[in-house]
């Protein structure tokens, strides 16, 4: 017998009288049983017996190299060519890896002329899908929403959707409270009621860009049914509520006198001369001024374009809650 | 069959390189030039603008604002339609910049206008609670270096051919005239030396000026200054 066959069961036995070892030590710290140990769980089991087989595989693995460089002898065919008067062997390729190498040069040639121009992904595609599958979630959201809704829920729901619009998209100009920020903007808490009216006509007002042009201050206002009179202060007060109301109550005659000649006489801005006075303070107005922006005294604002007809409303909506 | 390549390594090597080499310029190279020329609609800086753009380098702006909108629909709802590779041809260097401490500002002169930035620069923590930007108190004092950015004119223009016209050249053929997304061609001016360059920076400073409030910013303008303030305002407004 070969000494190295010797050796190789000589190492395979004492690699697994460690490995005895091993498990018993191990067991004695977890204070176990040995066979409690493999017999409890499989994994520990399976782990022992590929332990087992590692080691015979390694021994007799090595033991067939180690032979075959003391035994083999150099056969074969070389080849003609010799580039450093060396030799080499003919060694024709596998014919398995021909097979592969030829179906990688087929996939290529479809991956190339089909596969790539047929199937290929698209950044701008996948953002449009998304942007496609949100604005269709949103949409049937809201929809299933005013359908369940009773009247006061949707105006809460508009109220809070208008509410996060505005702290993402408003509130760096018109400040957290919506109060302008110390008249770095307009005061949205103002805006709607009486006051904010009787301000407009006491300072004009310009930069929504209607065909009319800008407003004037109260000296370019006057009265028609008084002569052309310059407008009074009660007269401004009597106006101001008048609009703030929706139209309604005491003051259409000012108004009429004073305002209709660019607002038109029911106030709806001459059907897109002015601005529509009738919706003043609600929504709808907001919605107006978020689609054209506005340049006024304080500053100016850019239009709102970027945001859907519905978060528009939600805005309008919540502004409209600011004065209420 | 190749033989000859195979003693000869340093041909070998060679050879590898060339083929490697001429693979990469045929797929790099129409993309690469189909993609950085101008968008229809994208016009070169005004003198102006671009001295503002020189501000927003000076003071590092781009350390903490990129300029490039990725095609997210949580972010193009932020800053507004993605960035596309032509928009930023006349752009040099380009400022994507690599990290947002702040917003994206590619296109923030959409949603933000002359006053607010007036108001920002001097105090962003007032107008924006817990922002952490710091102020740029010194931009309403510095002037504006227009000579620079005349300049950097000057040598776009012929260099890279970017389209700026002379104002001598308005309405002749020499206009390099630049197609809109409407269908009309614009162009951009500028002047024919640096005192006409500085005569058209002044006539855009008075624009954004008159919609700013700070009194010394004003009357610099006034008296013929551009305080870097109005400027990078200009910039800023250009952004869209």
């Amino acid at each position: 017998m070969n000494k190295i066959y010797l050796w190789g069961v000589i190492i395979t036995v004492l690699m697994l009288v460690v490995t005895y070892y091993t498990l018993v030590i191990t067991a004695g710290d977890s204070g176990k049983d040995l066979s409690e140990i493999l017999s409890g769980d499989i994994v520990n089991l399976l782990t022992v017996l590929a332990a087992m087989a590692l080691v015979v595989i390694t021994v007799f693995v090595v033991i067939k190299y180690v032979r075959q460089m003391q035994v083999d002898t150099a056969d074969g065919e070389l080849v003609d060519d010799s580039w450093d008067d060396i030799g080499e062997f003919r060694n024709p390729v596998p014919q398995g890896w021909a097979v592969i190498f030829l179906a990688t040069m087929v996939w290529a040639a479809w991956y190339f002329t089909i596969g790539y121009p047929v199937n290929s992904y698209s950044q701008i595609g996948e953002y449009n899908e998304d942007t496609k599958v949100l604005n269709d979630k949103f949409t049937k959201d809201f929809a299933d929403k005013m359908q369940e809704f009773s009247e006061e829920e949707k105006t809460e729901y508009m109220i809070n959707m208008g509410e996060s619009v505005f702290l993402s998209e408003c509130k760096v100009c018109h400040g957290l409270s919506a109060d302008g920020i110390d008249g770095k903007s307009a005061d949205l808490n103002v805006w709607g009621s009486a006051k904010a009216i009787v301000d407009t006509i006491n300072n004009g007002a310009k930069g929504l860009n209607y065909p009319m042009g800008d407003m004037p201050d109260r000296n370019g206002i006057m009265n028609a049914n008084k002569d052309y009179a310059p407008i009074t202060d009660l007269e401004i007060e009597i106006v101001s509520s008048y609009v703030a109301n929706g139209m309604k109550g005491e003051g259409s005659d000012v108004f009429a006198g004073a305002c209709s000649s660019c607002h038109g006489l029911d106030g709806k801005g001459m059907g897109g001369m002015s601005p529509n006075l009738a919706s003043y303070g609600t929504a709808e107005f907001t919605v107006d001024v978020l689609n054209r922006g506005k340049k006024g005294f304080i500053g100016s604002m850019p239009a709102f374009n970027r945001l859907n007809a519905t978060q528009k409303q939600a805005v309008g909506a919540y502004i409209t809650s600011l004065t209420k | 069959m190749f033989h000859w390549l195979e003693k000869n390594p340093f041909a070998f090597a060679l050879g590898v390189f060339i083929t490697i080499a001429f693979a990469g310029l045929v797929e790099i190279v129409p993309n690469f030039a189909e993609s950085a020329r101008p968008l229809v609609g994208t016009t070169p800086y005004s003198t102006l603008e671009l001295a503002g753009r020189h501000v927003y380098i000076n003071n590092s702006c781009n350390a903490c604002h990129s300029q490039l909108i990725r095609p997210f629909k949580s972010e193009t709802d932020r800053y507004g339609h993605y960035s596309l590779s032509g928009e930023y041809a006349f752009d040099r260097p380009f400022l994507w910049g690599s990290k947002r401490t702040g917003p994206d500002l590619l296109r923030v002169g959409n949603y933000r206008t002359t006053d607010w930035h007036e108001h920002h620069m001097k105090d962003p923590a007032g107008v924006v609670p817990g922002s952490i930007m710091p102020a740029y108190k010194w931009m309403y004092k510095n002037e504006t270096d227009i000579d620079t950015a005349y300049a950097e004119q000057l040598t776009v223009a012929s260099f890279f051919k970017t389209p700026y016209t002379f104002t001598k050249d308005i309405g002749t053929e020499n206009a390099r005239m630049i197609p809109m997304k409407d269908g009309s061609t614009t162009y951009i001016e500028m002047g024919d030396t640096l005192e006409d360059a500085k005569r058209l920076a002044l006539a855009e400073a008075k624009l954004i000026v008159a919609d700013m409030k700070d009194e010394d910013v004003k009357d610099a303008v006034s008296k013929g200054k551009i305080p870097e303030i109005v400027a990078i305002i200009a910039y800023m407004n250009s952004l869209k």
